[in-house]
């Protein structure tokens, strides 16, 4: 493929413009604000806490208060909301999202053993029997327990050392019930909420508090990439095969200036063609974006990213996003350190090719096992040698051991590391290493940008 | 920043205790006591909250000409549900309560009702061989009191 | 363990006499005792239909909205409202034409001090008002008052815990209770009916309930669960409900 770079885009450095703030702040101290707004609520309605039962009924209601409110948040989260896919950051909003989801099971947990012993301590009867009793004839407590074990289920499928056994794609459906079962729980928390039926200022906030998370998750994951995908109207241009296990993705598409990616960002990308069509993978772009064309590099790593070297072209293209916040924008100083793990080169490939920087400021170290795990080589020297910047391979000994990147090494190439900026991309394991070197050679943790692929 | 986490079980731990430890904060700085305060959690009783003061005034009623009145007050919401009466006034007194909108039945009432009451001795007795502790009978005016059986036990005390 | 501490009291409200017995009351429970006297005769303002200043009465007289009243009324009136259902309209809050909840609020006032005490920590608590007993905690003896013989008891009920005995009859105050279907007092009138039951407001209401029935009575209180029912026909039989079978 010719022309995948074009040396008069970055030609000129420009003044690296201020740190750029992260609402993540603002976020949390928000979701914070809405736990403090329900504790208060049921603080307000609580009068006295008069023996046992008062006691782990109360505690059962607050865990029932702080479990419905999580929920929303929880689904606010995936709502894939443009300030938190693009400000906070994909891979730290779903780090978010699945320790807040572990924390909600267990509250969830919490609230029903407690309310249920509870309310068996203060009408004498056996826990058995209350449960029965609860379940059966309670208002909206049927829809609620459905929902409830179904979120016990979905919890307990997701927990790592489960979900390894299932099939990505079959794990993604599951999860997606989740929106069932909150569903469904909603009805009861109004119906026996104590602390609602009191007031209708607190019926209010619930109400806005769900119908927010419901409209978030209409708007953005479900209107704003429909009239994407119809603006645009994505195909398949072609598919190179740039190394045994690595292909390369060429989409067309119209107006794709207004698509507003930049370099360093992903899509999710859902490829309508058989045996394809039913997941949205994330990728990253591997080269910047152009008016006329978007392009993807994917490592064969399962069915799906083996899949892709058999795609037609003019095969239609369903894509979500751009999403991603490792980009230019979070950069402070004039030098850069692109440090690459494998299929982390991808995204900084293009931010190789894009970011401003003058002859000798941009460096780009790959982490690769063997020579022929390098992708993109070609592309990567040729932009070196056009704009001046380096590049760097670190490949395993010739006996297979990998090499330890420590302080020295790092030293070898990049001598004033700590004055870098510094991007890190790559699988965890070769990510967490890499950043405690970087922060053993001195360099401060927020020039150091991170993006992970677990998502 | 955005710094790969680790020693995850530390951070379970911490929001374990700190989750258990406010959750006792919270119920620990209540009142432990039943108050006569609106607003009490009472098992029997279900207490209503303190309704918004802006004291609407009675939402329109029939009236006729006899001076009958209903006025249907506005909802409620209570701890079981919304809450809707009417009542009906006739010359400056209250002669009807009825509901227009009731929450369900309280499940909670329902179940506390099934206990087992106790066995009732049943001879003739008189009140000081049966060495008893109070008297219930048919209410007794502030007169009356001073005659019955219940003063004679109040008297007698400790 | 604490001192064998007891605390007696015997106070007029509600143009009644309340009397107060507490065991083993700790600091809190004297304080609770002042605090349940004070709300009682609290309670006493707010429903008296006496007092034309009364809650209940500005109600009446439409100078105060529904939902200004303070949450008991509500309380009170809900209950008021519960009673007739549950009795198929027998109990009726209703006296010579007029809405009155006395009947009611006096049970109903009585429960709540009754936990009120119980709450701060006594360990046995009695309290009857007026001839309505609630009790928690340890050994009571409750006799109930024969109708046909002054000074003499009928029965006594043993409570172990929570448990609360009313009376309905005309011994004392004359027949005030009306079938609310004949506007008159019942066709064939009980001597007494005592209902014993966990709480105080279903005791009371459904002994004023059962009275009004007559002889429909039994039936009735047979069919309501955890509860008992003793009662004296005008010619000094016995009948009882409830019994273990």
């Amino acid at each position: 493929m010719s022309t995948t770079y074009s040396p008069r885009q970055a030609r000129h450095a420009v003044a690296p413009p201020g740190r750029r703030r992260s609402p993540a702040g603002a976020v949390l101290l928000l979701g914070w604000a809405g736990v403090a707004a329900v504790l208060a609520l049921w603080w307000q309605d609580t009068g006295a806490v008069v023996g046992p039962a008062d006691w782990l009924i109360g505690a059962g209601r607050i865990a029932g208060l702080l479990t419905g409110y999580s929920c929303a948040l929880l689904v606010g989260l995936m709502a894939r909301v443009p300030v938190l896919e693009q400000g906070v950051g994909s891979d730290r909003v779903a780090r978010w999202h699945a320790s807040l989801g572990r924390y909600t099971g267990c509250l969830l947990l919490a609230h029903i053993t407690l309310i249920l012993w509870g309310y068996a301590v203060q009408s004498h009867t056996g826990v058995v029997g209350e449960t029965t009793t609860v379940v059966l004839t309670y208002p909206e407590m049927v829809k609620g327990t459905i929902g409830g074990l179904l979120l016990l289920v979905i919890g307990l499928v997701s927990a790592r050392a489960v979900r390894g056994k299932f099939r990505y794609e079959t794990w993604y459906y599951l999860h997606l019930l989740t929106y069932l079962a909150v569903f469904l729980a909603f009805w009861h928390q109004l119906a026996l909420g104590a602390d609602f039926s009191t007031h209708p200022l607190a019926r209010g906030f619930w109400y806005a508090l769900y119908v927010s998370a419901a409209a978030a998750v209409l708007w953005y994951r479900i209107a704003v990439p429909m009239r994407l995908n119809l603006r645009h109207r994505l195909r398949v241009a072609s598919v190179v095969r740039e190394a045994p296990d690595v292909v390369s993705v060429v989409v067309h598409g119209r107006r794709l200036s207004e698509l507003a990616a930049r370099p360093g960002q992903f899509l999710r990308w859902r490829f309508l063609a058989p045996g394809l069509w039913w997941t949205a993978t994330p990728y990253s772009l591997s080269a910047a974006p152009r008016p006329e064309m978007l392009r993807i590099t994917v490592k064969a790593v399962g069915d799906h990213s083996a899949a892709l070297i058999r795609l037609r072209p003019g095969t239609r293209v369903w894509a979500e996003g751009p999403y991603g916040a490792l980009t230019a924008d979070r950069r402070t100083r004039r030098k850069v350190l692109l440090l690459a793990g494998g299929v982390g080169v991808t995204p900084l490939r293009a931010l190789f090719e894009s970011l401003p920087a003058r002859p000798g400021d941009l460096t780009l170290i790959y982490r690769a096992r063997t020579a022929d795990d390098l992708a993109l080589r070609y592309e990567l020297e040729t932009i070196a040698r056009l704009r001046g910047a380096r590049v760097h391979y670190v490949l395993n000994q010739a006996d297979g051991r990998s090499p330890r990147l420590t302080a020295d090494l790092l030293g070898g190439i990049v001598p004033d590391v700590a004055e870098h900026d510094v991007y890190l991309c790559g699988p965890p394991g070769m990510a967490q290493a890499a950043y405690q070197v970087l922060r053993s050679a001195g360099v401060p943790a927020h020039h150091i940008h991170h993006e992970s692929f677990e998502l | 920043m955005n710094a790969p986490s680790s020693r995850p079980l530390r951070r379970v731990l911490l929001s374990t205790l700190t989750t258990v430890g406010g959750v006792l904060l919270l119920l620990g700085l209540k009142p432990h006591v039943t108050t006569g305060a609106a607003g009490a959690v009472t098992q029997s009783a279900a207490p209503f909250p303190t309704p918004s003061a802006s004291g609407t005034s009675p939402t329109g009623g029939s009236s006729s000409a006899s001076g009958t009145r209903t006025v249907e007050g506005d909802t409620v919401q209570t701890r079981y549900g919304p809450v809707q009466l009417k009542i009906t006034l006739r010359a400056g007194k209250i002669s009807a309560v009825s509901a227009v909108q009731l929450p369900d039945q309280n499940p909670r009432d329902q179940e506390i009702d099934n206990f087992a009451v106790p066995q009732l001795t049943q001879e003739a007795l008189a009140a000081q061989s049966a060495n008893i502790d109070t008297v219930s009978g048919a209410t007794y005016t502030s007169q009356g009191y001073i005659q019955s059986l219940q003063s004679a036990l109040d008297k007698a005390g400790g | 363990m604490a001192a064998e501490t007891r605390l007696r009291r015997v106070e007029p409200i509600m143009g009644t006499v309340f009397s107060f017995d507490v065991r083993g009351a700790g600091p809190r429970a004297t304080a609770a005792l002042e605090d349940a006297t004070a709300w009682l005769h609290h309670m006493d303002e707010v429903f008296s239909t006496y007092r034309p200043d009364s809650q209940i009465s500005r109600l009446a007289a439409g100078t105060l909205a529904l939902s200004a009243c303070s949450p008991d009324v509500w309380e009170v009136l809900r209950l008021c409202e519960a009673a007739e259902r549950r009795s198929d309209g027998w109990f009726s809050a209703r006296y010579a034409g007029a809405f009155d909840p006395t009947g009611l609020v006096k049970g109903w006032a009585v429960e709540r001090a009754a936990a009120m005490l119980s709450s701060a920590g006594a360990d046995a608590v009695c309290v009857n008002g007026g001839g309505d007993v609630q009790v928690h905690g340890g050994r009571w003896r409750i006799g109930v008052t024969d109708p046909l013989r002054k000074g003499g008891l009928v029965t006594v009920v043993q409570a172990e815990g929570e448990l609360a005995v009313a009376t309905s009859g005309p011994a004392e105050r004359g027949c005030h209770i009306v079938d609310p279907h004949t506007g008159r007092p019942p066709a064939a009138p009980l001597a007494s009916l005592t209902v014993i039951c966990r709480t105080l407001t279903d005791a009371d209401a459904y002994a004023t309930a059962g009275y009004a029935m007559g002889d429909r009575a039994r039936p009735w209180l047979e069919s309501l669960p955890g509860t008992r029912s003793f009662a004296i026909t005008a010619d000094g039989a016995a009948w009882t409900t409830g019994e273990q079978r």
